[in-house]
């Protein structure tokens, strides 16, 4: 290989290829010799993990991270902090993990810095998330300020000062923590409401002659700014895009996630694009089975070379509303796995497959090797994700 | 002044409280007394056992401290000043007998103290057996917590005196590896949360009608019921379970059902089934029957040590006995009707399992319909029904509660409060009687499960039914009310040691309703 992390996973598919012989006890390895050549088509493959809407403790984002390595995803894109609470320690401001649910369902800056070396010794980077201005709620239990108002609390206060200097803050603590080159700054569902309703906001946009749309763009460039001088590449969700897509810093990575058709606009404007239509790579949307994960293409709709190559890959998204520690695993899994076939094997070589034979085969099989390593992945022919084996059965027919 | 004089007069000083709420342990230990102060626990915590008689030579105590650090500790990185005082230094571990072997009635009793005084500080175990230190370590890793702001251990309301032993000696889990099977790694994961609990016997029901997933040496084509080649369980395998479960305090009962729930034997020997179209229950017409079943107990006894085996003996269907010619002759030529026949099985199985120097378990059917003719030392099952126990006793047999209303996991709404208020003794007044209830057990049936959902099945229900059998009654809450916020922090912590403990709100392993912290879903 030519680096340690391509010997990784070269360790990881000999994995694979050994089986334990249950009559002679032995483990072995069948069909030698084996040639394999193996390269990623993606250079970005990630899983999305939310510990907002419930804590996830460290051992457990521990066992996501291992699993994740044995189908190769490489990115662990952590959606720290959401609306309902803020779980990190941030020294330069030490009241934000207030916001936290409880006092043991934190993570101190010591937990980001094991997280992010323990998913390194295996080959993932982690890609963190400050998702600013909307769902940025829970900061206002340590610092109310950052609130428009008491009564009204969403987005972020554009209009003070003091809401970029925690940013600036936040995203200086974070430097030291995360050295992955890309940094997610969220942007999403941003619902300005709050900005027109409180007067003291009201007015500074009033003398700025800034609409609330205008602040939105306005508040998402500055936060920009305040990464790339940080010497990180900016990610942000695509409604920075549709709604101000010319101004984004041509630096930014456009993460789709609304629908389809999205990246072939993005790479069109010349910006690189990540894929996660929420039709088909959302894993807390229970009603896509696999088939769907597997086929979903983050290519589909661009056919110029030079444009397909500013797709740096997919991601698939467990948004935590109803997963935690009791059932997020079996969410992820095995769906997960199909994408990740996805965006590592080369687009002939799927294609040359049949679904319902021999992919459906290799899936099945390695749900029962994930069952076998400790990771509770759900059986794979069921419609809905997470649910339990209709009926007693082998694992490699459920 | 003498220290222990010392220690006494600060006991006395601080005044004891008894407030349940603000003890937060599960299962309650029987007396807890604690104070109102917080100490620490240092980073560099040690492990002692100046005064003991038990020289940890399989290093029992050893790894089970090991485990506890990292439990304590949970991944986070306890790397804060150690406070100048209020720091415990270690535990110090008083075991009084040698005995490091595993068995039923050991005595799992301690004592364990967290002073306030004393140089340099530390907590003190004392127990009979290592089993009982063990559980002394479990209960001394819930009153530690990791302390956020100062990156230490804490540990609050010292100093603590508990005094703890089991009210039931038999406090088991029923796992079901033949409706689906669970990899090693499961099993050793349901073993390891069993022990935050104090559950004590896993009961291993290995073979039923789908899958036969274990070796067995003497009849070597009967793992050909398995599955499928990688579903099943080698004899090394069995012993590594066995091992990795007494370390930890727990006992494996191993189960071989006869004569139902056995077709998955005849995949691999067609003659043990009546006929190619009448599958089950197995010939017991047939001499090679009981020759096989003699193999399996002879290749059990050498991997299961527990004094019990489980013969089953449940839901017994026996028309192909009738149907098939050549048993309906042999019945005719042994003047037996099909109950004959039934009970003939069972108790020739019983024989076979005596003879290699089990006592036999077997499910409440066979008292049922024969209990005076069971083997005097038969422990019987309880499963179908909440008044089966007083017969059983009255009978002057054993027995074991876990009927299935209150107690079957698979029953996703049986809620945990049902669980919790479900009374083994429930209808036996006569305390001789009540002697010959050695305990219960929580079953977790396979047909819906595999290792996707298993943990969050269990758990925190199968938690409810432990503090049920380990706690005194007095300190069993009468109104679930009281005990849902313990309860509810128990499946925290269960989580944070990366158990799938479900939420307590709704029927079994429903997933979160909605975002919120984890102690009020």
């Amino acid at each position: 290989a030519n680096t340690i992390y391509g010997a990784i996973r070269g360790l990881e598919t000999f994995s694979q290829l050994c089986v334990f012989n249950y009559d002679t006890k032995n483990v072995e390895v069948r069909y030698a010799p084996w040639y394999i050549q193996d390269e990623p088509r993606f250079a970005f493959r990630g899983l999305m993990l939310d510990t907002s809407r419930h804590y996830l403790p460290v051992d457990v984002i521990k066992q996501v991270i291992d699993s994740m390595s044995f189908s190769k995803l490489n990115v662990l894109h952590w959606h720290i902090i959401d609306e309902q609470s803020f779980p990190l320690e941030i020294p330069s401001y030490p009241n934000l993990w207030k916001g936290s649910y409880s006092k043991s369902e934190r993570y101190t800056v010591e937990d980001a810095r094991y997280i992010v070396s323990y998913a390194k010794k295996r080959g993932i980077h982690v890609m963190a998330e400050i998702d600013v201005p909307g769902h940025a709620e829970s900061w206002g239990n340590g610092y109310p300020k950052l609130w428009p108002s008491l009564s009204c609390t969403e987005p972020l206060d554009v209009s003070s000062n003091f809401t970029f200097e925690v940013i600036t803050g936040i995203l200086s603590d974070m430097r030291k923590i995360f050295p992955f080159g890309l940094f997610h700054l969220g942007g999403d569902e941003v619902y300005t409401g709050c900005w027109n309703l409180t007067p003291h906001v009201k007015q500074w946009l009033d003398e700025r002659n800034m609409t609330t749309k205008d602040a939105y763009k306005y508040f998402v460039l500055k936060a920009q700014e305040i990464a790339i001088d940080l010497n990180w590449i900016p990610v942000n969700w695509e409604e920075t895009f549709n709604s101000f897509g010319g101004s984004l810093n041509p630096r930014t990575v456009v993460h789709n996630w609304l629908g389809p058709g999205v990246c072939p606009k993005v790479v069109a404007k010349g910006l690189r694009c990540i894929m996660s239509n929420q039709g088909v790579w959302y894993l807390d949307h229970l009603d896509v089975p696999w088939e769907q994960v597997y086929t979903a293409e983050p290519l589909a709709g661009i056919d110029d070379t030079a444009q397909q190559k500013l797709v740096l890959g997919g991601e698939v998204c467990m948004w935590g509303e109803t997963a935690d520690t009791s059932d997020v695993q079996q969410t992820i899994w095995p769906r997960a796995a199909a994408a990740a076939e996805r965006m590592w094997s080369q687009l002939e070589a799927i294609s040359a497959q049949d679904l319902e034979t021999t992919v459906l085969a290799r899936l099945h099989y390695f749900r029962c090797l994930l069952n076998h390593r400790g990771i509770a992945a759900a059986p794979v022919t069921n419609f809905y994700a997470r649910r339990p084996p209709i009926g007693p059965g082998s694992c490699f027919v459920q | 002044m003498a220290p222990a004089l010392r220690l006494l007069l600060a006991f006395l000083a601080i005044g004891s409280c008894t407030a349940a709420d603000h003890v937060d342990l599960w299962p309650m230990p029987k007396t807890v007394s604690h104070g109102t102060q917080r100490l620490y626990v240092s980073n560099n915590a040690t492990m002692s056992m100046a005064g003991s008689k038990y020289s940890d030579g399989k290093a029992i105590l050893k790894d089970a401290f090991q485990r506890m650090l990292d439990l304590m500790k949970l991944n986070h990185n306890a790397d804060g000043a150690n406070p100048s005082s209020s720091l415990l230094t270690g535990v110090n571990i008083v075991v009084l007998s040698t005995q490091d072997e595993l068995g039923f009635e050991v005595d799992e009793s301690y004592n364990l103290t967290v002073p306030t005084i004393g140089e340099p500080l530390h907590a003190q175990i004392e127990a009979q057996t290592v089993f009982g230190a063990l559980h002394a370590l479990q209960t001394f890793s819930q009153l530690c917590h990791f302390e956020f702001t100062s990156r230490l251990i804490g540990l609050n309301s010292a100093p603590w005196m508990i005094s703890d032993a089991p009210r039931f000696p038999y406090r088991g889990l029923l796992i079901d590896t033949s409706r689906h099977y669970l990899p090693l790694a499961t099993i050793k994961g349901v073993i390891d949360a069993m022990t935050y609990s104090k559950l004590n016997v896993l009961h291993w029901h290995i073979v039923d009608e789908q899958s036969f997933p274990i070796e067995i040496p003497s009849y070597p084509k009967l793992w050909n019921g398995s599955y499928s080649y990688s579903e099943r369980y080698t004899m090394p395998d069995a012993i590594d379970i066995v091992r990795y479960a007494e370390k930890r305090g727990v006992n494996v009962l191993a189960e071989i059902d006869v004569p139902g729930h056995a077709r998955s034997w005849g995949v691999g020997y067609p003659e043990l089934w009546p006929s190619d179209s009448c599958r089950e229950p197995l010939d017991v017409s047939n001499n090679f029957t009981f020759k096989v079943i003699d193999g399996i107990l002879s290749d059990f006894s050498k991997v299961f040590k527990f004094k019990f085996v489980h013969l089953g003996g449940d839901e017994v269907n026996t028309s192909c006995w009738t149907e098939t010619p050549h048993i309906k002759e042999w019945l005719n030529n042994n003047h037996m009707n099909v109950s004959d026949a039934y009970r003939y099985f069972v108790l020739r199985a019983q024989k076979i399992a005596i003879s290699h120097g089990y006592e036999v378990i077997n499910w409440e059917e066979t008292f049922n319909n024969f209990g005076d003719k069971l083997d005097r030392k038969t422990v019987v099952h309880n499963w179908l029904g909440g008044d089966v126990a007083p017969k059983v006793v009255a009978a002057g047999l054993r027995c074991i509660v876990s009927n299935q209303d209150k107690w079957y996991l698979d029953h996703l709404d049986a809620t945990w409060e049902g669980f919790y208020l479900n009374e083994p003794l429930k209808g036996i007044n006569n305390t001789e009687q009540q002697r010959l209830v050695i305990g219960g057990e929580v079953c977790m049936w396979g047909e819906q499960i595999d290792a996707s959902d298993i943990e969050q099945t269990i758990w925190p229900r199968a938690a409810a039914a432990a503090e049920r059998l380990w706690s005194p009654l007095e300190q069993i809450a009468e109104d679930t009310r009281s005990a849902t916020s313990r309860l509810s922090r128990f499946r925290c912590l269960l989580n944070q040691r990366g158990v799938a403990a479900a939420p307590l709100a709704g029927n079994g392993r429903t997933a979160p309703y909605e975002p919120g912290p984890c102690v009020r879903q």
